[in-house]
């Protein structure tokens, strides 16, 4: 009597079962492995989920913030593009908002605008002194290619700004108004020379 | 609608005249204004009743306006793409912006170009209440909860 012949019936089983499940987590026709209800949506959809501070918040106030400062004195009449620097934006609001993805929105649009240069702001500015002793202190580097210490170039303006929120609710309405400012102030002299505001009002009914 | 290809370059060859000289082009013929507009199905109750551009520190500067005919608040979505002289894409998609525009009000839209290469745009705009579109750039699925 042949006994192999169980266990090859076993294994061609298994192979077949193996490659009916394999089809059924693939869809031949479209590219795409899905099980559930998960789908990608616009990332630049207005999002009107809750009432709280949201990703359209974010980009109207970087978008608009960015704008008005291309248009700002400073970096229009400037002989040379103008090195700025980020500082902080206060959140004075009740809630949560991290204000450095909304600078960072600010400052990757002005630099894609190509009117405005960026200083490395103090968050950075621990890589940026630890590259330098790197390059310099290890004695691992080149002296021809070591980029030397006390080259960095100071930033002329610094963009500072606050972010507040007043929130009324009665049993049916929560209103909710954001106040984001922004302004450039010269390093050298302190004078602030520009400024703008971008207002945002959420209202939702129970 | 269709325009005439020969026509279409005399009008943009007018535009970046006016434009090198500096001078406010105001306001866009009614024809090339559609051409300026994507509406993601008619509106029905707004209408773009006036488009001006001009050219300002180097920046293109747009003004729309809107006009609601009807009588009660209308929502509206909206956001420019940038494009240069040759129909190239010289911007990230925008984010929508909402506008609340209340009965019979004229709404203007300003804005300016992101950056200087950008020398034409496409005004794009949807109404969750147009008469033929359901689909709409909210990403709301629920009711608000608080």
């Amino acid at each position: 009597m042949n006994m192999q012949f169980p266990s090859k019936l076993l294994l061609s089983l298994t192979a077949a079962l193996a490659l009916s499940l394999g089809g059924c987590a693939t869809n031949s026709s479209s590219p795409e492995v899905s099980s559930g209800p998960v789908k990608y949506g616009d990332a630049k959809a207005v999002e009107t989920v809750t009432n709280e501070f949201g990703s359209t918040d974010l980009q109207t106030i970087a978008e608009t913030m960015a704008r008005s400062l291309l248009q700002s004195r400073p970096v229009v009449q400037a002989r040379k593009t103008p090195l700025v620097t980020i500082a902080e934006v206060k959140n004075k609001t009740s809630e949560y908002i991290d204000t450095r993805a909304i600078t960072d929105t600010i400052r990757t649009q002005l630099l894609k605008s190509g009117a405005v240069r960026f200083a490395v702001d103090t968050h950075a500015m621990q890589n940026q002194t630890d590259e330098l002793i790197r390059q310099n202190q290890t004695g691992l580097y080149k002296k021809s290619t070591a980029k030397k210490i006390g080259q960095m170039e100071g930033a002329d303006f610094r963009v500072e700004g606050n972010i507040t929120s007043i929130v009324k609710r009665t049993s049916d309405i929560k209103d909710v108004y954001y106040k984001f400012s922004l302004m450039l102030v010269n390093n050298e002299s302190g004078v602030i020379e520009w400024a703008d505001e971008k207002e945002i009002r959420k209202t939702s009914t129970r | 609608m269709k325009i005439p290809v020969q026509s279409f370059f005399r009008l943009f060859g007018a535009v970046g005249l006016l434009f090198a000289l500096g001078l406010p082009v105001a306001p866009v013929h009614a024809d090339s204004m559609a051409s300026k507009l994507e509406q993601l199905g008619e509106m029905t109750n707004l209408k773009v009743t006036d488009l001006r551009v001009a050219n300002r520190n180097g920046l293109l500067n747009i003004q729309a306006e809107i006009t609601n005919i009807s009588s009660s608040s209308e929502r509206l979505f909206y956001r420019f793409k940038w494009l240069d002289s040759t129909g190239f894409s010289v911007w990230d998609e925008e984010p929508w912006k909402p506008v609340v525009i209340y009965g019979q009000q004229k709404h203007l839209i300003t804005v300016v170009a992101p950056t200087p290469q950008a020398t034409d745009f496409r005004l794009v705009l949807q109404s969750p209440n147009n008469n033929n579109s359901n689909s709409s750039p909210s990403s709301q699925t629920w009711p608000d909860r608080y």
